[in-house]
Order: structure tokens, then sequence, then C-alpha cells
């Protein structure tokens, strides 16, 4: 499925690879909207995550008998499993928006919830009970969650924390043994439309990605990417066009001109080799999780190319057996709303041990009402697991109890930083693409 | 022993009551009069089982409180009985039998009715005397004969409501056979009883029982729960410690099993019998002294009477704390003139007071709604889950989870009340009020205002030897008088401070400087006849004469000095108290005391009360006006540029108790110092302890007309307290939501921001997204109780009519009496009637159905916004109703109604709407080339109603405090209820829209 660049002095050949779409998870095509409520969604989690960790308690606390919320006794230690549910001072409740009455002060709304009230209750079917101890600390958990706890009941009835379990990382195919450099490169944030985007950048970026820039060693290094990913933030919409009913015929222009700008510069990218583009925030899709893929309408140019993916938002994919998956970057700018890390890479190494790579959906991030499943579990562990429209560059190799190898990619904004992110296939290294144009080139 | 229950059963005591004394009676006629009387007394009502009816008959000196009275007293014939159903029981036999006699005495003595027993008993037994008496026309009533028997009980030792006791050791012994529940009973005689006054030691609370309850039945598919047939299903109990701040027990009982519940002893029994008779025990074992809950006075209570009834448990209704002794359910009615005509249930449980929330609720605060979730939401800030009756028999048929499920929200429901009850402090405030007044407890319920001021009148009263008349009852009366008028208010918008002069407690400060009581009223007869001199009495501006206290020092006013001073030492002691309980006992007082004030002076007003005097009232009121009137002719005398200062002072409305002046000057710091000034210089010229308070400066101040104004509210010159409202905002209940909001966002942008064309442009937006269509339902819901079925109401109701057509679409979920009909008004044919064009929202989001933003506009915000806006915009009507943007509408097609029944649904292109013959295309060839953005549109919208559908159903699991379960409230009152409703709607169409874009 690779192109060929056809260069007449140097006839340096693209890399080819095999490219596989592990998106029809994430589809919603088939579902319909018939009054369905959440509570299935954590139905599903549950039920699925339970199996996980019923299996694992044999071997972290055989010695403890497995209780439901509602079997607890007083003072008799035990297991429960159940999702967990943050009770949060600071959280915005939609009832506050409508009912409260106008006040002088306008609703402040701060970049992050916490607050040192905050405490978690943990949930099954059966029941609720209110953790307590040190153990488990409020601020890096969510609701959401499913994690198995050993404790005990206190006779205040609440539950005192004594150790927790989680999922863990989940299993993995081993890496293909490949001795070839394969580079994967990820983009996100281009923001086509925004004041800040620099349409010079954006080029650049396409004509190295093409080959087309450069001397022959960096054309070289060029042809051994098989696979573009754009990782959502393509466009910036002007906001406030569509609140109103009106839209006046100059506004047409004005809302399909970065559209269009994007369709150029995708058309060249996939002139030369296959494109994934996933949609975020930003983009002229739906907002609920997961996103389904941007419409190929919007991209006449581009959708004439069988190198032109469009998909949804998580995606997940394999290139030469190499199991990619990622997001726009909703699911950890939640966690960082609801819960504290040092880092982004914290984040989502939490996400890869919880198994869950959206943990606060449908709570407070987006999603779609799913009846039967909750396709954010982790069922196998990704190789590369990535995340766009951060702020800035990072990576991080985390390696798994069981051997498992992931790079985990915050890819910062194209338009801010001018970096994509390269990963070598190979041996999952990765390393920046920098194209600033403050460098006076 | 500490904290049980003791019933005493205290002897010796007698209902007894006064009559005057015919002149000529000596103490020789007495034992004659006795006999006769006892003879009369057994022939009419043999067998009532007591060896005497008439106990003793004592010749006393007393005075009658009515009129001036120069000799100090009259004889008077203290008539004791031996039970207190004597009096009433025999009246209506006894009058009948002189009803020949009672025509024409009526006419004399306008009393006659209501003691007709004891008169007409009186003058049958001797006739002849009192053909003598009424030639002379003398006086003969009864004296507090019409006092109940517990009160007069209380009143004679001394004892208030929420008293302590103390019965010497020695003075009582144990009762050998136990009559009641309590854990301790004595005998002892009422002389041994030792009251204490809840002062120091004895003001603590004593540590009651509390139980909240809440009972759940399985009602039909379309009908409120009837106890004929539908059954109790669960009960949830609460037992509380007063002062504690958690239950002690939490139980709930159900029929069939039950799922577990963390702390919370589930019993679950296979037959209602077993259910009933479980609580029937509980209630005798835990042995509450006061039972709360939500509507239980009316609803629960008699509903599990009725019901074991129904299901012939003969013995279940013994829930009060004497043995045998049966509750029984009656109707009641209660009228007051504050609260109006309520019919109620009553449901006796001796020994238990019964404080029903929904009541309390009902007395003491304005709401919107009454409903157990808006009132929780108001004061306890959280949304409570509303599961709709239709839904429960589902619940209780399923299986043991789903009857957890209710379990659930039937503990919540008797959680709530408890709550709400502790946050409220209504046990604190209540006491107080019972010990403050004097009456037990239930009266302050159950009964009005004046049992409150006859209970204090009859305690000064017997201080003072004086008896009080027991008068007929006018009914609803027409004695009405001029009550208090306001200056007439000089309306518009006031960019300068306006300075607030209040009278502190006008009313009754008023009655105390002028000496105004029933015994120092001199009747126009006496004031010819006595000829008192000038300086000795007061003639008020509606002409009657009352003694000044150096000759005769009046009741009224000297209770009320009692109340406001004590009023001020609790105020004084609340200052330094520490104790957050302590505190809690110190502010319910100062607040009972502060409303006891004050209804004294409605007391003499009330034709409906025990002893009204309209000379008293008319007089205060009387005085009142002339207050302001005195006010505003001293502020405008002093306050000019003639006298010294910068500007004329200017004084601009007056109401009941107070007076706003506009001195002219532009800051609030000096409006403040000038106010301070006027209210010391005005207060010295009237007679103390009347007093010109000031408190507040209004600016800026917008005044529409009397009884209506805004303004911002400053206490301090730095910053203003708050927005302050009279009349305009409109929290009426037959308004929608729309106007409020409007309303209260106009004035804040006049008032905070002083942004009047901001104002006048958000109104202007506001219409047009109404007639836009862009409006939420739930802004546009008006809601009214269903309180009679379709044939109860005289004239057609819109809520009304509403029902019934819900009814005839689905008697399952169709509004019953009781509940709460939320509708909107739709557009309908030309000519309809208003109540034909009410229509259920949710039928409304359902089916497409277009509002009729006409009959809003008209109908609910034109007259508000016009009154607010009149006084401060030229062309108010025109330019806020009439203008530009009342040119666009948009009007939707209904789907259900009508010609589009018969309409064929194609599908139309998705820009254009032109309908397209290739239903697998969203665009016509047309529109092909915009498909991009188009597109775009139509994405956006469904990103904005996912945001919108998360959030609204997320919130709705939170309320609900659980994720793993389906959400079931259909509460109204909630505000995000229709919508949370209509995104679930405009999602699925939304979506099946943008599947057509085939990808």
């Amino acid at each position: 499925m690779a192109m060929e660049i056809d260069d007449s002095s140097n006839n340096l050949q693209r890399k080819q690879s095999l490219y596989k779409s592990l998106d029809e998870t994430f589809g919603v095509e088939r579902e319909r909207y018939t009054g369905q409520q959440y509570s299935q969604i954590y139905f599903a989690r549950l039920h699925l995550m339970r199996t996980i960790l019923y299996s694992l308690v044999d071997t972290w606390k055989p010695h403890l008998p497995v209780c439901t919320v509602l079997g607890l006794e007083l003072g008799k230690e035990c297991v429960i499993v159940g999702t967990l549910y943050k009770h949060m001072k600071l959280k915005p409740c939609v009832l506050d928006e409508y009912s409260k009455e106008r006040t002088g002060i306008p609703l402040v709304r701060p970049h992050n919830f916490m607050h040192p009230e905050d405490h978690l209750v943990l949930e099954d079917e059966s029941g609720r009970v209110k953790l307590g101890g040190t153990v488990i600390s409020p601020s890096l958990f969510v609701t959401g969650n499913v994690v198995a706890l050993h404790g005990k009941e206190t006779s205040a009835g609440d539950f005192l924390v004594q150790d927790i379990l989680e999922a863990g990382l989940p299993p993995q195919e081993e890496l293909p043994f490949d001795t070839k450099d394969k580079y994967v490169v990820f983009v996100s944030g281009l923001s086509v439309g925004c004041s800040s985007s620099n349409p010079l950048l954006s080029q650049l970026l396409v004509d190295h990605i093409t080959g087309h820039l450069g001397d022959e060693k960096e054309q070289i290094l060029a042809s051994q990417i098989v696979h573009v990913v754009i990782a959502g933030n393509s466009v910036e919409l002007p906001t406030g066009l569509f609140n109103g009913q009106y839209l006046a015929a100059k506004d047409h222009s004005k809302l399909s001109m970065p559209i269009k700008e994007l369709d150029i510069l995708l058309t060249q990218i996939a002139a030369a080799l296959p494109l994934d583009i996933m949609p975020g925030t930003s983009d002229p899709a739906n907002f609920a999780l997961p996103q389904q893929p941007l419409h190929r309408c919007l991209f006449p140019g581009t959708s004439a190319y069988n190198t032109f993916v469009s998909c949804t938002n998580p995606h997940s994919f394999e290139v030469d057996s190499v199991r990619f998956l990622g997001t726009s970057g909703q699911n950890i700018d939640d966690l960082d709303r609801y819960s504290n890390a040092e880092s982004r890479l914290d984040f989502m190494e939490r996400t890869l041990r919880w198994r869950h790579i959206a943990p606060t959906a449908p709570n407070t991030l987006g999603c779609y009402p799913f009846t039967d499943r909750d396709p954010f579990l982790m069922e196998k562990c990704p190789h590369v697991y990535f995340v766009g429209n951060q702020s800035k560059y990072e990576n991080r190799l985390v390696k798994g109890p069981e051997g498992q190898l992931v790079r985990l990619i915050c890819i910062p904004k194209f338009c801010e930083s001018g970096v994509a992110v390269a990963v070598n296939i190979r041996n999952l290294e990765c390393h920046a693409l920098s194209f600033s144009t403050d460098l006076d080139l | 022993m500490v904290g049980h229950s003791v019933c005493c059963n205290v002897h010796g005591f007698r209902p007894y009551f006064y009559i005057n004394c015919p002149p000529g009676m000596g103490p020789d006629d007495i034992s004659k009069f006795h006999q006769t009387l006892e003879a009369k007394m057994r022939e009419k009502s043999a067998n009532n089982g007591s060896p005497k009816c008439i106990l003793q008959i004592e010749m006393m000196q007393k005075r009658s409180i009515m009129y001036y009275q120069q000799q100090q007293s009259q004889m008077f014939l203290k008539i004791v009985v031996a039970l207190p159903t004597m009096v009433s029981g025999c009246r209506g036999r006894f009058f009948e039998a002189f009803k020949r006699e009672d025509v024409r005495l009526e006419g004399r003595f306008n009393n006659l009715q209501y003691s007709s027993f004891l008169f007409a008993f009186y003058c049958s037994s001797l006739l002849c005397l009192l053909a003598g008496i009424l030639e002379e026309g003398m006086q003969i009533g009864t004296y507090e004969s019409n006092v109940l028997f517990p009160l007069r009980f209380m009143i004679d030792c001394n004892i208030v409501g929420g008293n302590w006791i103390e019965i010497p050791s020695g003075n009582y012994r144990r009762t050998a056979k136990t009559m009641s529940y309590c854990q301790l009973e004595i005998d002892c005689l009422y002389s041994d009883l030792v009251s204490h006054e809840p002062e120091g030691e004895f003001s603590k609370m004593a540590p009651f029982r509390v139980l909240s309850f809440d009972i759940e039945c399985a009602g039909r598919k379309g009908f409120f729960p009837d106890a004929k047939h539908d059954p109790v299903i669960q009960v949830a109990n609460l037992v509380t410690l007063q002062g504690e701040n958690q239950p002690f027990v939490r139980n709930i009982m159900t029929l069939k099993s039950c799922s577990p519940i963390v702390g919370v002893d589930v019993m679950s029994f296979d037959t209602e019998r077993e259910v009933l008779l479980a609580w029937r025990d509980f209630i005798q074992e835990v042995d509450p002294d006061i039972i709360i809950g939500y509507n239980i006075c009316n609803f629960d209570l008699p509903y599990l009477i009725e019901r074991a009834q129904a299901l012939g448990i003969a013995d279940f209704p013994i829930i009060g704390r004497i043995r045998n002794s049966m509750s029984r359910v009656k109707d009641a009615t209660f009228s007051s003139r504050q609260y109006g005509t309520r019919e109620s249930k009553e449901v006796s449980t001796v020994g238990r007071v019964q404080f029903d929330l929904l009541q309390a609720m009902q007395r003491d605060y304005k709401l919107s709604s009454y409903s157990l979730n808006s009132v929780s939401a108001h004061f306890l800030g959280e949304q409570k889950e509303d599961v709709h009756h239709s839904i429960i028999s589902d619940l209780q048929n399923g299986n043991s989870e789903t009857r957890r499920r209710l379990a659930v929200y039937c503990l919540k429901d008797a959680y709530l009340p408890q709550r709400l009850m502790e946050k409220l402090m209504f046990i604190y405030n209540y006491v107080e009020m019972a010990r403050v007044t004097g009456v037990p407890i239930s009266f302050l319920l159950s009964r009005g205002q004046s049992i409150k001021v006859l209970s204090q009148l009859l305690r000064k009263a017997k201080q003072k030897n004086l008896v009080l008349p027991s008068v007929k009852r006018k009914g609803s009366g027409d004695g009405t008088f001029e009550g208090a008028t306001v200056l007439e208010a000089r309306t518009g918008f006031y960019a300068k401070p306006i300075a607030t002069l209040d009278f502190a407690s006008l009313y009754p400060s008023i009655m105390m400087a002028y000496n105004l009581c029933y015994c120092t009223l001199v009747t126009p007869e006496d004031v010819r006849k006595l000829n008192l001199p000038p300086e000795c009495v007061n003639k008020t501006p509606t002409g009657e004469t009352f003694v000044k206290s150096n000759l005769q020092k009046g009741i009224l006013p000297e209770i009320l000095e009692e109340l406001l001073g004590a009023r001020k030492r609790a105020k004084a002691d609340l200052k330094k108290a520490k104790d957050p309980l302590v505190k809690a006992v110190l502010d319910g007082r100062q607040l009972a005391l502060k409303i006891s004030a004050n209804s004294v002076y409605g007391f003499t007003g009330a034709t409906v009360a025990q002893l009204p005097c309209l000379e008293i009232s008319s007089s205060v009121t009387s005085y009142g006006r002339q207050m302001i009137e005195d006010t505003k002719k001293h502020v405008e005398k002093k306050f000019t540029t003639d006298g010294g200062y910068e500007h004329n002072a200017e004084v601009i409305y007056g109401d009941t108790d107070s007076v706003m002046v506009q001195f002219g000057v532009s800051s609030v710091d000096a409006a403040m110092s000038l106010g301070r000034e006027a209210a010391e210089y005005i207060s010295g010229t009237f007679i103390k302890p009347i007093k010109l308070e000031f408190e507040k400066v209004y600016y800026p101040y917008l005044l529409i007309s009397k009884k209506r104004y805004a303004g911002l509210y400053w206490t301090n010159p730095e910053k203003f307290d708050k927005m302050d409202t009279k009349g305009i905002e409109t929290v009426r209940r037959d308004n929608c939501l729309l106007v409020k909001n409007l309303i209260t966002e106009c004035l804040h942008k006049i008032l905070i921001d002083q942004d009047i064309p901001g104002a006048v442009q958000f109104v202007k937006n506001t219409i047009s997204d109404l007639l836009m269509n862009r409006m939420d339902l739930s802004l546009l819901v008006i809601t009214k109780g269903l309180t009679k079925t379709g044939e109860g109401y005289a004239v057609k109701q819109a809520h009304n009519e509403l029902a019934e057509r819900m009814r005839k679409r689905d008697a399952a979920t169709a509004p019953t009496i009781g509940d709460r009909v939320p509708y909107v008004i739709i557009k309908a044919a030309k000519g309809a009637k208003a109540y034909e064009k009410s229509e259920d929202p949710i039928y409304v989001l359902e089916n497409n159905i277009p509002i009729d933003v006409q009959y809003y506009l008209e109908n609910q915000i034109s007259k508000p916004l016009l009154r607010i806006f009149e006084p401060i915009l030229k062309n108010a009507s025109t330019e806020l109703l009439h203008g530009n943007h009342t040119r666009s509408v948009s009007i939707l097609t209904p789907s259900n109604t009508g010609i589009m029944k018969f309409a064929k649904k194609q599908l139309s292109c998705i820009g254009c709407r032109t309908v397209i013959s290739n239903g697998e295309q969203a665009l016509c060839p047309h529109c092909k080339g915009r498909e991009a953005e188009l597109y775009c549109k139509s994405v956006a919208n469904v990103a904005d109603l996912e945001m919108l559908f998360g959030k609204l159903w997320t919130q709705c699991q939170e309320c609900q405090g659980s994720l793993h379960q389906d959400v079931l409230c259909t509460s109204r009152d909630c505000p995000i209820f229709y919508r949370r409703k209509k995104a679930q709607k405009d999602m699925a169409e939304a979506k099946l829209q943008l599947d057509r874009w085939q990808f």
C-alpha cells in the first residue's frame, strides 16, 4: 500500500509496510439513541474488568475472601471490586448553570477541579461504600476506574483501604523482529484557519514527509516514513458560526476556507504515502467519544486517493504488526482536570495500568451511551500509545511486568510548537521532527 | 433514667368556667341553683357514667376584661363540672329546648350562640329571674367557657409548652396498673406539679426521640393510591435523638424480600398485615415523642390506618401512648386569615407530637413549589430523585433488587424531612414559640395565630383577676376596617440614594404608647357617663377613647412590653452565647417573640378569633397612618435648603411601617448620615416607645408603584448588600420561569450594571428567541396543582382540562389529584378557548407542537416587563414589544395533529428542504456543491447535542447516587427535567439525520 516516489536523480524507494485498521470497535454507525442511559456502559465496564480483576486476586491476596459492597462485615478483611466514584466539591454542576440565581460574580472555571475534601466511593451493583484511609489517594483516581481493594469496614460504615489492585497492563503481542528502520509520523493540532497557525510550517512538514525537502540524507530519512497519522484538531473553524440560525453568504466561505486549505495539504501527503486522519475537539466532527471519522465530503481532493483513511478517535491500527493506539487528547486532558500527576505521561501510564483509555467517560468526558460494551477497554496492549494536542513533546518507554514494552508519546500541537513526532517501528525509538521558522532558516 | 418517657396522671383538676352572678343572687341561693342545674344535666344527658355533673358552684370577685370599669370587681359564679366534654357535649340538646327564647335573646346577647348551652341552661332553671334580667338589659354571658381544657390546665398550673416539670419526691407514686406505653408512669395531684421557667439550665431541650418515616404504596396505574385497594409495601423509619445529628435507628419494613442495604436494618415480610403490625410494634417499642415526615398528616398516617381497616386489622391503630386507645382518622378544617382555609385529615396519636414538615413549610416559607424535591433543593441544595408512583408498582413486582432500589428511595424520603428539620431548626423554633406563648407544641401547627395570643391573654388576665368573655363567633365577618394605607408612590427610576426610615415594631409600639387594650377602652356610653378628664384619656384618630395608663394599665401593652423586653434580652444573650445549641435556642426564642408581638395586633382585628375588638385594631392602624404622614411632614419641613441643608428632602414613598426619603445627596454615605439624623430627630417627636430607625439606603432605586419596587440595598457605604425587590419578582407559580429569569436579569442589568440599553437589548434578544422558537421549553412550563377532578371545577381550567386529556391518552401516567400538572400553552385553532390550549410539555416535545408565543408575549412577559421599563423608558411598549426583533418568527410543524395525519412523509434536502426522490441521499443536486459546509452544520449540531446529552444524563446519575442503575427520576420540578428529555429526543433525531450523510 505504499506509494513510490519517482525521483529520477536518486531513485529513492519509499519503504512499504502492512497496515491494518482496528477501528471497528469504535464505530457507532450501527448504534441508535433509543432512550438508553449511561448505566449500561458502567455495567459493561464493571463486568469485564471484574472478570480480569477476580482472576488476579487469586495471586494477589489468595487468603482473602472476595465480597460485594453489600456483603461487607464490620472489621472483616476482604477484597471488593467495584467502580470508583469521586465525590468532588468543585466539580461543575450543570444544575447550577440553570437553576442558580444570578450572582454578581461570574462563574470561575478553574483549570483543575481538585479539592482537599474530595473523597472516593466504591460502587458495585449492590451499593456504595465510602473509602477511607491513606492508602488510596483521591487525587490519583477518577470516577469510572474499576479497581480491587483490600480492606475492612470500619464502625463508621467506611471501608478502610489497605491495598489497591489495578488491572495492570494488558497482554501484548510480541514486537515483530524487523531489521529495517521504518517510521510512522504523528502530527496533531495543525489548526488550519487558526490565527496562530503558520501555513509555511505546515507546508514544510508536508514537503519533508513527501521527500521534497533537504539533501539526500534527509530524503533517505523521508523515504523511511511509511505512515502519517494526524491526531486531531486539524482545522479550527471560527467559533459561534453554528450557534445562530442565520449564516450569511460571506460566512460560508469563512467556514469552508480552512477545510479547503487542509484538503490541499492532505492531498500532497496522500499522493505520497498512506495517511490517517483522526478527528479532534475542534474538527467538524461529533463531540462524544468515540468521535466518528471526518466525512469524506470535506476532503474532495484527498478522498480520491486510496492511501487516505479517515478514522475514528480513539484510533487503533497495526503497521507491520506493531500495534498503535491513540487519541486526539480528550481523555488525558480530562484526567488532568479531575486528577493530579507530574506529567501527562503519568496520566497515560495510569490509563495503561487501568486497562482503560478513558475512565472519565461518560462522567465528565462526553461519550456515546453504549449498551453492551465499553470500547475504551484495552484488551491488548499497544506497542505505541499516543495522545495528540498536548502542550509539549514527551515520550517514555514503559515496561510491563510480563515484558510488555510500550512507547508513550505526547504529540504537541503543531501550530504552536512546529513539532511532529516520528516513531521507528523497528525499536520503538522516537524523535521529534522540528519545523520552526523562528530560526531564520 | 435520663431520657425516659414519663406518663404522669394528674388528678384533681376539673374544668370550670364563669358566669355573671345575677343581681340579687346570694350565697344562700347557690345550693338550690346547683341542684336544679344538676337535675337538668342528668335529665338531658343520662348515663354518662359520672356520678355528678356539676361539682361545685362558687361565688367569686372578678372583673371582665372588656372595657374600662371604675369599680374594681363584680360577683361571678365559678361553675366546676366533672368532665371537659360536658360543656360542649350537651350544648346542642339544651339549645334545642330553648330555641324560642334564643330568637328573642339573640339581639341582645351576641355571645349567646357560642355559649348557648350554659346560658340556656341557666335561664331554664331560673326562668323568673331571667325575665327580670332581660328587662334590665344586663349582660349575662359566660366567661372563659371556650378555653380548651388542656390550655386551661396549663394556664392554671403555670405550665407552658416545652416546659420542665418537677414532681418532688414523695408527692407521687408509681401507677400500679399502667395505662400507657411510657417507660415510667406515675400518679400525682395537680397542685404538686412544680413548673420551671425555661431559664438557665431549664432552657435546655429535652432529648426528644424523633421518628421520621415514610411509606410507599403500590398504586394502580392511573390512580392515586387508595387505601381500600392499594397495599402498603414499604415503611422506612429513622429515629434520632434531638440534638444529635445521626439517626440511631434506621430500618425499613418491606413487603416481600428486599436485598440488604448498608447501615440499614431491612425487615422483609410476606404479608402486608405483618408489615403493618411490625410497624406498630416498632412505634410502641421506640416510643417516639415526635413523629415527623413529609405530608404524614394528610397522607402517610391516615393511609396506614385506613389500610389496616381495609385489611381488617382491628388492633393496628394503637400508635399513641395510651394502651388500647385507637387512633382514628378525622377530617378537619383549618381556617386562618393568615394561612387561608385548608382541609386536612387528623389522626390522633396521644402523647406523640406529629410534626409534618410539609405543613411547617407551607406555614413558614413562601416557595414556588412544596414538593419534597424542590424544598430540599431549596434548603439543602440537593436534588432528590423523584419516582413517579406509576413506576413504584413495577419496582415492587420485580425482584429483591428492584425492591431494594425502592427501599433506598423510601429511606431517602424519610431522611430528608429529618435533615430539613435539623437545618431549619424547627424543633428549636417551635419549642421556643411554645414556651413564649404558653401553648402546647401541637397547637402551633394545627391552629392559627390567635390561640397563642389568647393563651398569653388568659395567663395575664388570671394574674390580674380578670376574666375573658366568651364571644360568639361571627363567622367570616365583614367587619373590615381601613387598613394601613401607603403614601402615594412617586414612581420612577431614582439614580440618587434613597434613605429608608423604618418604624421598629410599629404596631406593638403604638399599642404600648397609647395604652390600647380591651380593659382601657371606654364605651361611648361611659365616655358620656364617667366624664373622664381629658388628660387621662387618649382619643384615637378613629374617635375611640382609651384611658391612659395612670388610670388603668392595659393588659395587651403589658404583654407586649414583656415580649419585646424578652426579645431584647434574648438578642443580648444571643450575642454572648458561644455554644451553637444555645445559640439555636436563643435565636429561635427571639424570633418567636417577634412573631408573637406582631400577632397581638392581628388578634384584636381578626373577626373569627376569640375576642375581636375592632376598636383597638382600627385605632392602631389609624395611628400608624398618622405616624407615616407625620414623618413625611417632619422630613419635608426640616430637611430643606432653608433649614441649612444642601437639598430639599423629598418623601417619595411610604409603606406600612417605612418611609423612603430622597435627601438629594448623591453619595450613599451622605444619605446615610442624613437618614440617621432624621430618624433620631423624628423619633423625638413621638411618644415612647415608638421609634423610627434608619436601616438602609436604596441606590439606585426603581419605584414602580405602591408595594412594587426594586433597588440595591446598602447598609454600609462601601458595598451594597444585595438586590432587594418587592412585589416584582414574580415567584407566583402561575408564571413560567422565563418571566422570572427575564425580570431578574433586567433588574440586574438596570440596577447593578446600570446598563439600561443592555437591559433593553437583553429583552429584545429574549423575545426574539421566543419568537424564533429557540427557547428552552422548561422556561415556558406553568404548573398548577390538581385539586379536584373534572366536575369539581365550575369553570374549565387549563391544567384540569389537560389532565383529562392526558387520562384519555394514557391513564397510567396522567396526573391524578394531588399531583402538580405542568403545562405549556400551544398554538391552537383560531378562537380556541384558553383552557383548550394547554398541553403536556413532554407531549409537545415529542410531537413538535408549536408553542403559542403570542400568549407568552402578551399574557406572561409583557406586563411585568412594562412595569419595570415604563418608569425608565419612553414608549417602552412599542420599543420592547413591537420592535424590529419581533418581525421574524419560526413555527414548528406539528407531527401528529390535524392535516399532518394525512401527509406523506418524504425526505427533503438538508440544505434547501426540497423534496428529494432518491432517499439514499442527503442533498438535492443543487446543494451538492455546498456539501462540506452543510455537513459541518449538521455535525456541529450533533456535537452540541452530544455535549448537552452527556452533561445532563451524568448529572442525573450523580443525583441518584448510582452509576450502575438507570435513572428513574421524573421530578418535574428539576430544572433539567425537560432539557434531559429534549436532549434525548433531539439526539436521536440528529443522529439519524447525520447518518443520512453516508460515509
